[in-house]
């Protein structure tokens, strides 16, 4: 089944209030997305704890198999 | 739960490797594009890594680095202890400097190889 795009932005814009956020679909298949993640909630944080934080807010649709690879990046607002 | 005495072993391991990886398959032979990608920007900048083959263990790994480090997915490079991220974090530090910051190494002038399209082998079954 083919993740909801917009399902998963919004999924990562609740929890990551403020936060600007981009979906595509990298492969065309639906379960290979990719994510651009600006929030005020990276400032300070590592790489990977920022990575930590997308995620989590979309981890449910990873353990239901909906979408199996997700590449991150991500840019921390206030900078 | 996470076989302990294999959890006890990559505990040791990231202890005993200041640059560790792991990946699929070996840095000769990388067999994902994810981990290919994080071995040729390694092989740019000038530094010893360790590099363990996930293949051989990879639900237990995973088991065992989703308790450690709180991560599940392959390719992860750990860094003096920490790990750093997978194959999008460490391409996107080392574009900024801060890989070679953490590395305590110079910025090499050189872009990684160019990676070819990622893509698995054929008649390979993940």
């Amino acid at each position: 089944m083919a993740a909801d795009l917009d399902e998963i932005r919004a999924m990562i814009e609740s929890a990551l209030p403020g936060a600007s956020v981009e979906v595509v679909d990298e492969t065309g298949s639906g379960d290979h997305l990719a994510a651009t993640v600006a929030a005020p909630q990276f400032e300070g944080l590592s790489r990977i704890d920022q990575h930590r934080l997308v995620k989590a807010a979309v981890r449910e649709r990873f353990e239901d198999g909906t979408i199996h690879a997700l590449s991150v990046k991500t840019a921390s607002l206030a900078s | 739960m996470a076989d302990a005495e294999l959890k006890q072993k990559v505990e040791e391991l990231i202890a005993a490797n200041p640059v560790l990886l792991f990946m699929k398959g070996t840095p000769e032979m990388p067999r994902c594009g994810f981990s290919m990608r994080v071995v040729q920007v390694l092989d740019t900048m000038d530094v010893e890594y360790g590099a363990v083959d996930v293949l051989q263990a990879l639900q237990p790994l995973r088991e065992v680095t989703a308790e450690i480090s709180d991560w599940q997915t392959f390719p992860q490079l750990y860094v003096n202890g920490e790990l750093l991220g997978g194959a999008d974090i460490v391409e996107e530090m080392f574009d900024s400097g801060e890989l070679a910051e953490a590395l305590g190494v110079e910025q090499p002038d050189a872009a990684p190889e160019a990676a070819t399209p990622a893509q698995a082998p054929p008649l390979q079954i993940e």
